[in-house]
């Protein structure tokens, strides 16, 4: 809002102290905006003299970091996605708002977690586990998505009565200690079925018949870690997105015989597609920048491999442990300034794309909301 | 709404499972979460309270004295193993023993032995015989209480002191009392009496600093560089930020360059911390310091004074890391005051440095505030942008101190999460670090979580305050 300009000169003063405070706060915030501009401008300068150097060194020095960047983040998303969305649908869609009002700033705070303390988790504490008990985490990973089918099950078989006590809008709540109970379950049950099908010992297995290595510090737990770091992220803009569907979408639909799920499903869904999209794509932008979390619980070698039971190197981890040591101006620097810059542009594009689909379907939702 | 269940059960049964698998994410989430900071709580907290010492016999006859760190199955054969913490590094040359259950005859927690914690060496747990002076001998209870008693002196009183110990399987040591720094008999302690213990245990962790390469004593340096470099930052990201903030709100045209440049500065909120520590050695460090070291430091030049990582180019990396952070909470307090208050002060002839002084920023304070808390917060948690500019696993000397000029910007300093990642995997004797690791990870998700949880109440109590006032 621009406030006209005062007609009387009888407070040159005033006026002359609001000229200058107006050049001030100009200056000041053209400023920041410039200092921003300068990390790009920073970086693509930096990386300049690489292309004067002109060999094709860097490409081969860079491809097994930009895979491990890759694998890092994929992992990370098939742990993330699945239960960042279920969680998105479930808080928006089924889950009683009063609940919902307390568990999203609950879920929401994780994000706040830093990582080098998830990656010492991560790195010290739950990879050793796993190494341990392989065949056990692995069971537990078929095994909770089935006990929670279990649970749907027991329910809708359940009395009237039971059902009124545990409603399913609280079922995010009290499912917790049902999980507990059924991790009990598989970590005991593990061994046994690690004696009987699996021949005792599940790494000698792998190592023998498929010739597969198993590195304490893996992608999977890379995947299990940075997964965990970036649920929050993908389930915060997931849920935004599917709580403002509106409302009317879902009655018609339910009003012409779809079941909840039907509706959620084929037009709760549709409708907050992109929003759904963005959220995911925020959450690969963090999963391919985070670096204490890799560089702690990944083996940090540098390695071509597609198994889920190897280490990788990603750009970020390297740029941080090699960086420091580099000498200013020698090769490896331009080069880690380089991976920098690929970091940098790619959080950026991904960023702005997420941005430009949520804004155009805010204002679809608008537009949907006005007609009706 | 119809109610969920009524719709269930018309249709096929498998469809009416995937809400669950939805209900079940929630609650794995949840107990992701729950299960981490409970293991922090239990592990942080835990190793503070004074261990219960066993002294144990094995079948070949052995005795030591020490206490359970863990049980773990043995590999390749049946029955488990269990880890020991014996101390005692300069008599048996290790601190840990591992024993197969099946080993183990005898176990027993006799009240007479006690725990040392030296400065040198680390633990000694074994038994106390006698305190000896040049003039004078103690022995058996009277010489425990004169052990206390001379623990209260500082350490330069008790100089020529000296304990005579026995370790569980009799060998004697001499030691002398100037080394020790503390003496716990922990299983003669009531729980009252652990429950002091503790406390001190709380206490020292925050308020010293750390000894024998990390694994023991506290943080208290850690603490503080984090403090000062956070203090730093805000002050240079508040007045910035809000700055740029009522340009992109309150001065500059609103049109499509603006729109631009606010997409812009919302996405590099997203862009990885490390790209920013990146511009801050090349920029910062490497340029200006560089450049100030030519200029102002050249007499000691191969050794650079700016020119390497310190508090001054940690807080301005951190400080454009937390710019859109600001900037974002800053302008979403501008955009909520309505418009017809400016209008208002407008036309009663205010100008635009008095609409904006008295209407504007006391009404959108709050947020500025909100904004600079989170940037507090994530500022706290990084770690990975002050790997490169600035930060040091033990610094000799503290930022702030008595000597002119006071405040020290060129020194490296330790942070929270530094600390945690280099004692975790640099350390000599990573096992001993682990208790005090969990430590420092609880203090500093404590720090970022409250600072996060102040940020939410305040927006959601101006929340409700504005919502009175429309």
């Amino acid at each position: 809002m621009i406030p006209p300009r005062l007609t009387s000169t009888r407070q040159p003063l005033r006026q002359l102290q609001d000229r200058v405070a107006t050049g001030l706060i100009t200056a000041g915030g053209l400023g920041v905006l410039l200092a921003i501009l300068a990390i790009g401008v920073f970086l693509v300068w930096e990386t300049l003299p690489l292309l004067a150097m002109g060999d094709t060194l860097a490409l081969a020095k860079l491809s097994p970091l930009a895979w491990g960047t890759l694998k890092a983040a994929l992992a990370a998303l098939l742990f993330a996605v699945p239960v960042a969305l279920g969680a998105a649908i479930y808080s928006a869609m089924f889950m009683s708002p009063r609940l919902r009002s307390r568990i999203k700033p609950a879920l929401e705070m994780m994000e706040a977690i830093p990582g080098v303390v998830v990656g010492f988790i991560a790195g010290l504490i739950l990879a050793p586990w796993v190494e341990r008990h392989l065949a056990s985490a692995l069971v537990l990973i078929v095994w909770l998505p089935l006990s929670a089918a279990l649970a749907g099950l027991l329910w809708q078989w359940a009395q009237t009565r039971l059902r009124g006590r545990l409603s399913f809008s609280w079922a995010g709540l009290w499912l917790v200690p049902w999980l507990v109970l059924m991790v009990a379950i598989a970590l005991w049950l593990a061994p046994w079925i690690e004696q009987q099908w699996l021949g005792g010992d599940l790494r000698q297995l792998l190592d023998q018949r498929f010739g597969v290595d198993y590195a304490t510090r893996n992608a999977m737990i890379v995947g299990i870690a940075m997964g965990f770091a970036v649920i929050p992220s993908i389930y915060s803009l997931a849920d935004d997105a599917l709580a403002d569907v509106p409302s009317s979408l879902l009655e018609g639909a339910q009003a012409l015989g779809a079941s909840r799920w039907q509706a959620l499903w084929k037009v709760a869904l549709k409708a907050a597609g992109p929003g759904v999209f963005s959220a995911v794509m925020i959450g690969a932008g963090r999963a391919v920048g985070e670096t204490m979390i890799v560089l702690m619980a990944s083996g940090n070698t540098a390695l071509f491999s597609v198994s889920p039971f190897e280490g990788m190197r990603s750009m970020a981890a390297a740029i941080a442990i090699e960086l420091p040591e580099a000498s200013p101006g020698g090769q490896t620097y331009h080069l880690l300034i380089l991976a920098a810059l690929v970091l940098f542009i790619f959080t950026f594009l991904v960023n702005t794309l997420a941005e430009v689909v949520r804004q155009r379907l805010r204002r679809r939702y608008h537009q949907m909301e006005g007609t009706s | 709404m119809t109610p969920v269940s009524a719709s269930f059960r018309r249709f096929h049964w498998l469809n009416g499972l995937w809400p669950w698998l939805c209900a079940a994410s929630v609650a794995l989430s949840l107990l992701m979460l729950g299960a981490l900071l409970s293991l922090l709580l239990v592990r942080g907290l835990g190793h503070f309270w004074p261990a219960t010492l066993e002294e144990v016999t094995l079948r070949s006859g052995d005795t030591f004295a020490g206490h359970v760190v863990r049980e773990v199955s043995l590999p390749q054969q049946a029955g488990d193993e269990r880890l020991y913490f014996t101390g005692n590094r300069d008599i048996e040359g290790v601190r840990w023993r591992w024993v197969a259950i099946d080993e183990i005859t005898e176990r027993a927690q006799p009240v007479d032995l006690i725990r040392l914690e030296r400065s040198p060496w680390g633990d000694f747990i074994g038994r106390l015989v006698a305190l000896e002076q040049p003039d004078q001998r103690w022995e058996g209870n009277a010489a425990w209480q004169r052990l206390t008693a001379l623990l209260a002196l500082p350490a330069n009183q008790r100089q020529d002191s000296q304990l005579l110990l026995t370790t569980a399987d009799g060998q004697t040591v001499r030691q002398p009392l100037a080394n020790v720094v503390s003496a716990q008999a922990p299983n003669a302690m009531s729980w009252w009496q652990k429950t002091v213990a503790w406390s001190e245990g709380v206490w020292l962790f925050l308020s010293e600093g750390p000894r024998a390469a990390n694994t023991s004593g506290g943080v208290w340096p850690a603490i503080f560089g984090t403090v000062l470099m956070v203090i730093l930052m805000s002050v240079i990201v508040t007045p910035f930020g809000v700055l740029a903030a009522i340009y992109l709100n309150e001065i500059a045209h609103q049109g499509r360059l603006t729109h631009v440049v606010r997409v812009g500065v919302r996405n590099l909120a997203g862009v990885p911390s490390i790209v920013y520590g990146v511009f801050g050695l090349g920029v910062f460090v490497y340029g200006i310091g560089g450049s100030l070291d030519t200029w102002f430091f050249s007499d000691t030049l191969p050794s650079p004074t700016f020119g390497t990582g310190g508090l001054l180019w940690a807080s301005l990396t951190l400080a454009l890391l937390t710019l859109p952070v600001v900037i974002v909470a800053t302008e979403e307090g501008l955009a909520r005051i309505p418009d017809d208050q400016r209008e208002g002060a407008v036309a009663l002839g205010a100008t635009r440095l008095e609409m904006l002084t008295r209407i504007v920023l006391p009404t959108a304070a709050p947020a500025m505030l909100t904004g600079v808390i989170l940037a507090v917060a994530r500022a706290a948690g990084e770690v990975a942008p002050l790997m490169l500019v600035g930060v040091a696993k033990l610094a000799p000397q503290m930022p702030l101190d008595g000597e002119f000029p006071y405040l020290h910007l060129e020194r490296k300093f330790m942070h929270l999460g530094y600390h945690l990642f280099d004692t975790a995997f640099h350390g000599e004797d990573v096992q001993a670090a682990i208790p005090l690791v969990y430590a420092t990870a609880l203090l500093l998700v404590l720090i970022v979580l409250g600072l996060n949880l102040t940020a939410i109440f305040l927006r959601h109590y101006l929340r409700r305050q504005r919502g009175n006032e429309c």
